[in-house]
């Protein structure tokens, strides 16, 4: 006889229930460790959870960050990330509208963009979970403004990409 | 009571229950694995846990739905995994119950993250999980795995240990 069988089943099922849970959030760690985009193990600061109720979303395409609508002269490119960062780098030709999530779309902002005559309208953000481009990009659709979409990856992915269109 | 826990069909409603179950937290985890980080923004919505214990919980959590739901699935270790599963859903109703007692307006973050506005928790959300934990019950005490890998190796070991 196995040492096993001697458990009754219930405890035999609560002993691989708790190891079967410790080597599955091990694994978790693991690939958490290992993934680009992993969380940090102690979160750095506060999450706010306080957040005004989101802008009225519409739907964005997704473009790759070779696609050639961004090369289409009749596209209005939308940085939508941090002053900072715009000024490290951004791609020519480029408007710089930030993206804040306590902050919606000014008006002016919305008529500058009904009024810049473009066919399209790209929106490349941070490229982070969620991404800021693609957020800027659903709250412009949501606010009527067609045609709007965001480069996969964002701005960095446009860079890699050879990207200046 | 006892005739009701010898009824011989346990085993065969047992398992879609076990399927179902399968079904449901292998479609909840996805969207945790892709995007842990808005999961721990779930997390951290239902202020339960202190900050530094939402991130280890949001890196972990998806990973034991993902495997208790395999499990369920093939079937194997299948009463492990369906206590796995009564666990986290006796863990999420405790979870929901207290934010709607704290008045907290948000969506329970259970599937690919809801906003509070289009999905918000309220009491059917409680009742959804009881449900889904007394199918984890159901499970843990009636699958004798008529279909699954546990029966399989059983089968298998019983051929052996007579041959």
């Amino acid at each position: 006889m196995r040492g096993v069988s001697r458990l009754s089943w219930p405890l035999v099922a609560l002993r691989d229930a708790s190891l079967v849970a410790v080597l599955a959030a091990g694994l978790g760690f693991g690939v958490n460790a290992l993934r680009p985009d992993g969380l940090p193990f102690l979160a750095e600061a506060e999450y706010e959870i306080l957040v005004p109720c989101p802008e009225v979303q519409g739907e964005a395409d997704a473009l790759a960050p070779n696609d050639p609508a961004l090369r289409d002269a009749r596209t209005l490119l939308l940085d939508a990330r941090a002053a900072a960062d715009f000024a490290a780098w951004h791609a020519p030709g480029a408007v710089h509208l930030p993206y804040d999530y306590l902050e919606p779309v000014s008006p002016e902002a919305l008529k500058r963009l009904v009024r810049s005559g473009a066919a399209r309208v790209v929106v490349m953000g941070d490229g982070q979970d969620p991404d800021s481009g693609e957020q800027l990009a659903r709250e412009l659709s949501g606010k009527g403004i067609r045609n709007v979409g965001f480069v996969r990856g964002g701005a960095a992915a446009l860079r890699q990409a050879g990207g200046a269109p | 009571m006892k005739r009701f826990l010898a009824w011989r069909g346990h085993p065969w409603l047992a398992l879609p229950a076990r399927l179902y179950l399968a079904a449901v937290f292998l479609l909840a985890c996805w969207h945790k694995l892709v995007h842990p980080g808005s999961f721990a923004m779930d997390i951290a919505t239902y202020q339960i846990l202190p900050l530094a214990l939402v991130n280890p919980m949001a890196i972990a959590l998806p990973w034991v739905e993902l495997v208790a739901g395999l499990m369920l699935l093939v079937g194997l270790r299948a009463r492990a995994g369906a206590l796995l599963v009564a666990g986290m859903m006796l863990m999420f109703t405790v979870a929901i119950a207290l934010a709607l007692w704290k008045g907290l307006d948000m969506s329970c973050g259970c599937f690919a993250s809801q906003g509070a506005v289009d999905d918000p928790i309220s009491g059917l959300t409680i009742l959804r999980d009881l449900g889904w934990l007394a199918l984890a019950v159901y499970v843990f005490v009636f699958d004798h795995t008529p279909l699954g890998l546990d029966g399989w190796l059983r089968r298998r070991r019983g051929e052996e240990e007579s041959a």
